[in-house]
């Protein structure tokens, strides 16, 4: 029982990677909502299995949220501010395509090492994946750090969300209610804001 | 002496089976672009062709032109012989490892380049540029590949690594050796010149990797050239089939399992040479410089593998 | 009792090929005999340390009254020394009767006096090196060493940038010495020189004092084999120097360097902490990048030799700092098997490099030019100096079944090997290590192709290839040699295997099985190589197609005729593919590491700007680690002088004041050490 959790997590959480990576690769802004939905369905996977196998029954809510807000509501926002940019333009980053995945893999084994103190420590069935949510962190930072085009970062900004989102999850099986409700309502604010900020970006810019 | 048969054995399957391979993947390629296609033996029809023809050497071609196509074909066998295509007790472990099996393919591709260079057209000087680069860079991935199944499985023989996943699933579930063979099956498009990296059908010169460095050859010397690389295809293929997906590999060199072991490749060879259509049939040709940014995404997730099997262990 | 009457005749044949150079009369008879003298002399050296390698015994010699000053000579040949010994000879017997021929040009010629006379010096200086056995016989034939050498790189009036080479080799070789003899002092505090006293007080050192020996050795030793960023000599001296000197530079010199490290880290001072094989191995990865990169993208022919130096120096520091790096974790048998593959690879570098500059030597002086934009067609003007390149590139790539290869795939395992260990700095450390020597690996065949293919292929891009003439048959005996070496080494390196065990057993390292047979094992990671039997496979399986194809034909026609180029009725040397041609994929992969920098003149005709008379174009890899690390350092050292240059005021008081105040100094300081 506990080897199918552990490796459940562990495979959604690598697949939550891989799919940052994709942000890395691909240069088109299409490709990055839809890396990010994926994610969060990823992610109200992991919540749900979390929910089951650790009989923590409040995360199904949880997960259901995240379904909705980040993989329906917030990646809707987001092809709203896409067809407003007006241009199908690749978008060119400050750091080229293989010094970013070349930089991506060296901050997944920096991660590796950082979080193998810790997860020496945790006894949860779930400690396989902590390094891999560290790394999902470190890369969405490179993402904001690396990246352009207001959208590419708000993109890696909720990659960032995500990832947090999904150590909480695998270090402690989730925060209580309350903080995810506020961290939800935070989530939801900030895109709208963002949304708003960067439609006056476009509107005073030809960018 | 069994060892030899063995070895000999499996060599000359996977030299015999490797036409019908790259056969069977232009056919599903066909089917699933809505035409007819020329059937699964036709390479072996369009090789003895080719054989019988006659042969235009150019004038300002050396010996390296007449000694290149029977290196490129040593070179491509001998890595076959290692390679373990039906059974997991691999007698050619005495040989040589998965770093041999990398290094006799980068042999038969610097003949290959050679090949190119000797005519002195701009097409050829133009594959073998073209091609020794993106051999040089997937040797990085595949290197980390090997290490990545040396960590889980104690081993970089080829049999061994195969006969422990084998004996021990476990290892070939998780993260971590997906992602090892995503990496391995992109190396393997890069090596072998398969779309996205190069169009193995294409006419336009300047979309050409391979063929460009072929252009000048003709008759036997063509057909041993095409003959060997689709052994390279096939090659590849059972090494990502049998080293990651190991089941059906004969545990010992009983007769049935033998025969267990040979459905099983011709199994395996069918489902990866369908995915491997259906991939060709969806992307489009990446751009040559595209294609370094392709290999630095195998080698991050060849890295990423190895990271995560240090973590399992 | 044999071993020196060996001594005795190398170092006497060396003498009398010096004295016949300066006291016969310049001609054919005088350089026969000066370069037969050389290859004589090393001709002993590779049996003397042939000898001592195969018995196992020691041989020592000591002088007393000769350099008195420095501690008198003292000379001990163990099986470290030995190893190297043979290295020395057997670069030396092709090279000098490679120059035979080569230097016949310098008949009549005063200069050949000199060339040869030094070229004698350098072997004999050489051959002392892994000889001495106290510190002062060790600096003074290092320095002989340096300094007949900075006169053969100066010697060619010919070469254009041969000075500025010469001055940069001759500042780094002293700066490397200054370092060397700071180490020594440190180390020699007990009073003694020897390098017997030299390994006691080394035991009774701080560990603080220790590190600092350690680094200032291997920035001299490193410096001198070529180690990055300390290389920056290295691909000027080499293509500066004659070719049969550019061999012995790159094939013996730099291993020198490799000894030198070698005898310093496993003998004489005690096992240090990990972090010092950690540092040898982070540059030795780092060195290997560099000098692949650059030897891929130069076009000057034995440039991309001096590079490819670098790289396979780089490779035999990661299997030095790997052997420290496993030393200091305590897994010994790793350790040992670190250093016998990076023993390996010096004796695998030595032979195929030697061989490669020799052909490349041939080529120059065949075509008359240096680059390689100027030559092609060459493999039907010059067939065996081809056939013999060709060996030399399938080997410098790295490729089954020449004497690359083993040593690479040893590294390989030994990396895989060390992986496998949960220390967590070998788990960052040494995957990437593993990558970065397998991008090395792919690049050393990308430059090998375009060696060959770019030089010896397609059509002659200049009338000096098109008039091409082959070498002279001494020439092509004297790079038989190694190439016979290169091949002998790849399809049975397990002949050298139990002396390398040896040497490294005598260092007081166990030596693990590594040999099965003919085959290579590495039992830690469960893998072989056997490379007869691959060899075997590749020829015979090349061979059977070979006949199948004259069998099966009937009667088929073969015509020769114009090259099919995609229908193109003119096939012109201009269309060709051209070397940085060859490497422009590479170069905009790499663009970050090459920084190339791209001029493009036009030339209008005064009439009127629409008519474009030429149009030129130059492309360079701006040389970044020059500017950022040295040019600061220059101007620095630039600044100083000027500032110094006021003491000469012109006052004749001042210029007089200062012997007596001198003088007082002196004497001050002499009373204040009693």
């Amino acid at each position: 029982m506990d080897a199918t959790f552990s490796r459940l997590t562990m495979t959604a959480a690598s697949a939550m990677l891989l799919l940052a990576l994709v942000v890395l690769w691909r240069r088109h802004v299409s490709a990055y909502i839809t890396a990010f939905r994926t994610q969060s369905v990823v992610l109200a996977f992991v919540g749900g299995v979390v929910a089951w196998y650790g009989h923590v029954p409040e995360l199904f809510f949880v997960s259901v949220v995240i379904l909705i807000l980040k993989g329906w509501i917030v990646p809707w926002v987001l092809s709203g501010m896409e067809t407003r940019r007006h241009s199908a333009r690749e978008l060119h980053p400050l750091v080229n395509t293989e010094t970013s995945l070349l930089v991506c893999g060296a901050l997944a084994v920096a991660a590796y090492e950082i979080s193998r103190p810790l997860a020496e420590v945790m006894n949860l069935a779930t400690r396989g994946g902590l390094p891999v949510a560290l790394a999902l962190i470190f890369v969405s930072l490179f993402i904001v750090v690396s990246r352009r085009e207001a959208i590419a970062q708000i993109v890696g900004f909720l990659m960032l969300e995500n990832g947090i989102a999904l150590l909480a999850l695998l270090g402690a099986y989730g925060v209580p209610l309350v903080v995810e409700m506020g961290v939800f309502l935070d989530v939801l604010l900030g895109v709208l804001v963002m949304q708003a900020v960067v439609y006056h970006i476009y509107e005073t810019s030809a960018d | 002496m069994r060892d030899t048969v063995v070895i000999a054995a499996q060599t000359l399957l996977l030299a015999v089976l490797a036409p019908a391979v790259v056969g069977y993947v232009r056919f599903a390629k066909a089917r699933l672009q809505g035409r007819r296609g020329a059937g699964v033996l036709q390479p072996y029809r369009e090789l003895r062709k080719t054989f019988g023809k006659g042969m235009v050497i150019a004038e300002s071609a050396s010996w390296i032109f007449h000694v290149a196509p029977f290196a490129i074909l040593g070179a491509t066998l001998a890595a076959a012989s290692l390679a373990p295509v039906v059974s997991a007790v691999q007698p050619a472990d005495v040989l040589g490892d998965l770093f041999v099996l990398t290094a006799l393919l980068m042999l038969g591709t610097f003949f290959l380049a050679l090949g190119g260079l000797d005519p002195g057209t701009a097409f050829g000087g133009m594959g073998s540029s073209r091609e020794m680069t993106v051999a040089a860079l997937t040797e990085p991935t595949l290197a980390i590949a090997i290490l990545t199944l040396a960590l889980t499985t104690g081993s970089t023989s080829l049999g061994v690594i195969a006969g422990s996943v084998l004996k021990t699933p476990a290892y070939a579930v998780g993260p971590g050796h997906a992602m090892a063979f995503t990496a391995f099956l992109i190396a393997m498009i890069a090596e072998t010149g398969r779309l996205p990296v190069d169009n193995p059908s294409t006419h336009l010169e300047l979309t050409m990797i391979h063929e460009a460095m072929i252009l000048e050859y003709s008759g036997p010397y063509l057909a041993l050239i095409e003959w060997a690389a689709s052994i390279r295809l096939a090659l590849l293929l059972t090494l990502a089939a049998n080293l990651f997906l190991p089941w059906g590999l004969a545990a010992s060199l009983a007769p049935s399992a033998l025969a267990a072991g040979f459905v099983a490749i011709l199994v395996k060879l069918g489902v990866l040479g369908l995915l491997l259509a259906l991939l060709e049939t969806r992307v489009a040709k990446l751009r040559l410089f595209r294609v370094p940014e392709l290999l630095a995404l195998s080698f991050t997730l060849a890295l990423l593998a190895a990271a995560s099997s240090f973590f399992t262990r | 009792m044999t071993l020196s009457l060996l001594f005795d005749s190398m170092i006497a044949a060396f003498a009398l090929g010096a004295v016949a150079a300066i006291v016969l009369p310049p001609g054919a008879v005088m350089r026969r005999v000066a370069l037969a003298a050389a290859a004589a002399g090393s001709a002993a050296a590779l049996l003397l340390g042939a000898s001592v390698l195969r018995a196992g015994a020691t041989w020592t010699g000591r002088w007393e009254n000769l350099l008195q000053p420095l501690g008198g000579v003292s000379l001990r040949l163990d099986s470290l020394g030995a190893f190297f010994l043979v290295i020395v000879g057997f670069t030396g017997v092709p090279a000098s009767l490679y120059a035979i021929g080569y230097l016949r040009n310098l008949d009549g010629h005063l200069r050949g006096r000199a060339t040869h006379a030094l070229f004698n010096v350098f072997l004999a200086s050489m051959c002392l090196v892994p000889c001495a056995d106290n510190a002062g016989t060790f600096l003074f034939a290092w320095e002989v060493m340096a300094l007949s050498s900075y006169l053969l790189v100066v010697s060619d009036p010919e070469q254009q940038d041969a000075s500025s080479a010469g001055l940069w080799y001759a500042v780094m070789t002293h700066a490397g010495f200054l370092a060397l003899l700071a180490a020594f002092v440190i180390l020699g505090q007990g009073g003694s020189w020897e390098f017997v006293a030299l390994r006691n007080a080394a035991a009774a050192l701080t560990p603080a004092a220790r590190t600092l020996v350690f680094l200032l050795m291997a920035a001299a030793f490193g410096s001198k084999a070529g180690l990055v960023p300390l290389h920056v000599w290295l691909p000027r001296a080499h293509p500066a120097a004659p070719s049969h000197v550019s061999a012995l530079m790159s094939a013996a010199m730099v291993n020198l360097g490799i000894y030198g490290l070698a005898r310093v880290v496993f003998d004489l001072l005690p096992p240090g902490p990990p972090w010092w094989g950690g540092l040898l191995l982070a540059a030795g990865v780092v060195t290997a990048l560099t000098g692949v990169l650059y030897s891929v993208a130069e076009t000057h022919l034995k440039r991309v030799l001096a590079y490819s130096t670098v790289e396979n120096v780089g490779l035999v520091f990661i299997g030095l700092g790997f052997a420290l790096l496993m030393r200091g974790y305590g897994y010994g048998p790793l350790a040992s098997m670190g250093l016998v593959a990076a023993l390996l690879h010096t004796l695998n570098h030595a032979a195929f490099k030697s061989l490669l500059f020799l052909a490349a030597g041939s080529v120059v002086h065949g075509t008359r030019s240096a680059s390689m934009e100027a030559f092609g067609g060459l493999i039907k003007r010059m067939p065996a100096t081809a056939l013999l390149s060709l060996v030399g590139a399938l080997a410098l790539a790295g490729l089954p079944p020449l004497n690359g290869f083993p040593s690479e795939w040893l590294t390989f395992q030994l990396l895989v090997a060390g992986a496998q260990h949960t220390a967590p700095a070998l788990a960052i450390l040494l995957p990437l290590a593993l990558a970065g020597v397998a991008l090395v690996a792919g690049l050393a065949a990308v430059s090998g192709v375009r060696l060959f293919g770019i030089t010896f292929l397609a059509l002659p891009r200049s009338d000096g290839a098109r008039d091409a003439h082959e070498a002279s048959a001494i020439m092509i005996a004297a790079m038989a040699i190694p190439a016979v070496t290169c091949i002998a080494l790849g399809v049975a390196p397990t002949l050298v295997l139990p002396q390398l065990s040896r040497i490294v057993s005598d260092l007081g390292q166990p030596a693990g099985p590594l040999s099965a047979g003919f085959a290579l094992s590495v039992p830690l990671v469960g893998s072989r190589l056997w490379p007869g039997a691959i060899a075997l496979l590749v020829v015979t399986a090349g061979l059977a197609a070979a006949v199948a194809v004259r069998l099966a034909g009937r009667v088929r026609q073969v015509r020769v005729g114009p090259a099919w180029n995609c229908g193109r009725i003119a096939q012109s040397p201009r269309s060709e593919y051209t070397a940085a041609a060859f490497a422009e994929p590479l170069k905009r992969v790499f663009t970050g590491f090459y920084r190339p920098t791209q001029e493009v003149t036009v030339e209008v005709h005064p009439a009127s700007r629409y008519f474009v008379r030429a149009i030129r174009l130059r492309a360079d890899l701006a040389p970044w680690m020059e500017q950022i690390l040295y040019e600061p350092l220059l101007r620095a050292a630039q600044a100083a002088s000027d500032r110094m240059r006021r003491i000469h005021s012109g006052s004749i008081h001042f210029y007089l004041a200062l012997l007596p105040g001198a003088l007082l100094v002196l004497l001050i300081v002499a009373r204040w050490i009693r």
